[in-house]
């Protein structure tokens, strides 16, 4: 009886030591593990005592939803904490899918976060009408930005968050398959199903389609529609009548394409369009097996470790042709993650230096190189990646355009319901009226 | 008088052992409840620090709302047959690890591990095995399939296997318990009368392992229509909300469409509606059990 006992005792520790280390794994997701990485680090250097005579040590919370790149974050972080030794950030990162429910929480909890990222446009100006953020217009380190970068950012004409990050979204393709097959890089979107076709007809994936994830499939339809109703359709200020009631889904001819649109990209898409993930798509592309991949550059990190030889010589990237108008396919460039301070914050100076870092040419040097991204501080390094050189001249000819802004006066989340609704089209369950019809419906229901 | 008296005195000691725990549900449960309860009635946004009241708004618009039909139907779907399932598999195989089966303490261990692992894990480890393992096993026998959580047809049953996976461990454990308490005289007996093994098992365990067939269908029950962080960790409602349960639809009002007050209405509903089950649930199962 006791052996069986012992017996059972050491598989239940065994499954829970299993159990243990999966919950952690999650939780660096999730932001625990954070707090624990922080830990390990105190104990690694002894605290400096020196400057702690003239002034208190702080820690200020640092919130972001950068958390594919946890480690890169943490390196600027640690180059902030070298050169301010009297300030401790606890950084805590959260996956986008979760970001701002838990921040949301945390804040009409009483929790403060001292510094947090956030997407200029809708999100913003719900955490500033709550009142959570503090107005960071006039202050020195602003000057490191574009006039008009500042402006685009701006919530009620003022800054409310400091623009940070940047990139351009646009379509991966393995310039392999493409000089095997012929193909020239298309400007337009029938261009790019034709040369999907061909792809296909090959034998290869034409399209990498991680929609197993909602914000794969999520960000395509936020970018595709917004770019066809402005641009194609004429009507720059629809998702704003929408959102009073003035405007229905069935009043724009965009929707229908994007519906089509969809289609297309699903018929020519992988295996499971609906049951791989980004992480699986990531992995189809960097094999190889791939034609074309619309994403922004984080996978680009991940390609290189996985493909060092294809990263640097056969990816190449074009800006996505969202219409069959060549001189509308401009390069979609969005800012992402600006940071922002939080007005109940106990410590708003030592928030606010960490800022003024991030804003230095240092601060964005250092982003550029850990996150693989670009950085909106002035005259910071834009060497990321051989793909994304290909876009240079867009960059140069100022051929670029924000389909966010078209959205960015309204607080309507109409995404993740298209994306559902939409995923009934793809298996034949409802005729694109029916998912027009089923938007209309659903904001009636949500925003009256 | 004196003896009411005694009686409380005794009784006393019995309350001041309740007052802690008392306490802590008071403290955990009661009062966030009822806190909570209070923005069912209003707009709240989940943000704002100002709240607008609606009356019974929330409330009517929730029973004219299709969509959170849709998902009752699916959690129900989702749970009744997980019910069915999970007691009838934990059962077979109780019956089958209470027999003088060589290694039955290693395969008791085996069945149980899937219920240590935390559901989140469970959820990734799985959402890999569909779209990943699986596809790629079964190719190198040259047969091509898909992840069932891609297609809205199947992916409920998708998310219906893992769950069972994960949920008869404790259950049958519960079923080992009760059958080790089933007296062997009376099966001895039976079977000295002529009763084939079937007949003993209708007549004489079932019977008598009811209080677990109670328990098991009971917790089983609540705890699938309950369901939300498998469900979120592996497909989040999708594809095309063929898995929207009751409670990601909860959250996805609450948090990502901005209308905690609906949320909280709703969550109220599904309160009602949980308590019922339960009620009615134990009152079919009590009858059905006997003495030993």
């Amino acid at each position: 009886m006791k052996k069986r006992m012992a017996l059972v005792l050491c598989t239940l520790m065994f499954a829970l030591s299993i159990t243990a280390c999966g919950t952690s794994d999650n939780n660096a997701n999730t932001g625990n593990a954070a707090g624990g990485t922080n830990d390990g680090k105190t104990t690694n250097e002894p605290a400096p005592a020196e400057p702690a005579k003239d002034e208190e040590p702080v820690t200020i919370s640092f919130m972001h939803f950068k958390s594919d790149v946890t480690d890169g974050v943490q390196k600027i972080v640690d180059q902030f904490e070298s050169e301010n030794p009297t300030i401790k950030v606890d950084v805590q990162p959260v996956k986008y899918d979760d970001y701002y429910t838990v921040l949301k929480t945390k804040m009409a909890g009483g929790d403060v976060v001292d510094v947090f990222t956030l997407n200029s446009g809708a999100q913003t100006k719900l955490f500033v009408d709550g009142g959570y953020v503090e107005d960071l217009s006039g202050k020195d380190f602003l000057s490191n930005f574009d006039e008009s970068v500042l402006k685009s950012q701006a919530t009620d004409g003022k800054n409310y968050i400091m623009p940070l990050n940047a990139g351009p979204i646009a379509v991966f393709y393995n310039k392999k398959i493409f000089t095997d097959l012929g193909l020239q890089v298309p400007r337009t979107f029938d261009a790019m199903i034709e040369a999907g076709k061909k792809i296909k007809a090959a034998g290869k994936t034409a399209f990498a389609l991680g929609w197993k994830d909602q914000w794969t499939l999520g960000m395509w339809v936020g970018r595709d529609l917004p770019s066809n109703t402005a641009l194609v359709a004429n009507q720059p200020d629809f998702f704003e009548k929408l959102e009073t009631g003035a405007a229905k889904f069935a009043d724009n001819p965009a929707a229908k394409t994007t519906i089509e649109h969809a289609k297309q990209l699903y018929d020519l898409g992988n295996k499971d369009q609906l049951g791989v993930d980004y992480n699986g798509i990531v992995d189809l592309f960097a094999k190889g097996e791939v034609g074309m991949m619309y994403m922004g550059t984080w996978p680009l990190a991940d390609i290189q470790k996985k493909n060092p030889d294809l990263y640097n010589n056969s990816i190449g990237y074009f800006p996505y042709p969202f219409s069959n108008d060549e001189s509308l396919n401009k390069l979609e460039f969005n800012p992402d993650a600006s940071l922002a301070v939080s007005s109940n914050s106990p410590h708003k100076e030592a928030a606010l230096k960490f800022l003024a870092f991030m804003a230095s040419k240092e601060g964005g040097d250092a982003w550029v190189k850990n996150i693989n991204s670009l950085s909106y501080v002035k005259g910071s390094s834009t060497d990321i990646a051989p793909a994304v050189n290909d876009l240079k001249p867009y960059f140069d000819k100022g051929e670029m355009y924000d389909s966010q802004s078209y959205l960015a006066k309204t607080s309507i989340d109409w995404g993740s319901q298209f994306v559902q609704v939409v995923q009934n089209y793809f298996f034949g369950k409802s005729t694109e009226d029916e998912v027009i019809k089923a938007m209309d419906n659903w904001v009636a229901k949500n925003h009256k | 008088m004196v003896t009411i008296k005694r009686m409380i005195r005794r009784e006393f000691w019995y309350l001041a052992f309740l007052i802690p725990g008392l306490c802590l549900f008071t403290l955990a449960v009661v009062i966030p409840f009822v806190m909570g309860a209070r923005y069912s009635f209003t707009n709240w946004d989940g943000l704002a620090r100002t709240v607008h009241y609606t009356g019974l708004d929330n409330y009517k618009r929730a029973f004219t709302d299709p969509d959170f039909w849709k998902s009752l139907v699916n959690t129900f779907k989702y749970a009744i047959i997980i019910t069915v399932l999970v007691n009838l598999i934990a059962l077979l195989l109780a019956l089958l690890l209470d027999t003088y089966l060589k290694f039955k303490n290693f395969f008791r261990t085996v069945f149980f591990l899937p219920s240590v692992i935390s559901i989140v894990l469970s959820g990734f480890i799985w959402k890999y095995n569909y779209a990943v393992g699986f596809p790629d096993l079964f190719s190198k026998f040259g047969i091509e399939i898909t992840s069932p959580l891609g297609n809205p047809d199947y992916a409920l049953f998708g998310l219906i296997l893992i769950a069972v996976w994960m949920g008869i461990g404790s259950p049958m454990i519960i079923y080992i318990a009760g059958l080790q308490g089933v007296s062997g005289e009376l099966l001895e007996s039976a079977e000295i009368d002529g009763a084939n093994m079937w007949q003993s098992f209708r007549n004489i365990t079932l019977p008598l392992i009811a209080p677990s067939i109670t328990i098991n269908m009971l917790l089983v029950l609540t705890g699938s229509l309950k369901v939300f962080d498998m469900v979120y960790v592996t497909t989040s409602g999708g594809p095309a909300f063929s898995t929207e349960v009751i409670s990601t639809f909860i959250f996805k009002n609450s948090f990502n469409n901005f209308q905690a007050g609906y949320g909280t209405a709703l969550s109220m509903i599904f309160f009602v509606i949980l308590v019922l089950v339960t009620i009615i649930q134990i009152s079919i199962f009590r009858r059905r059990e006997v003495e030993q």
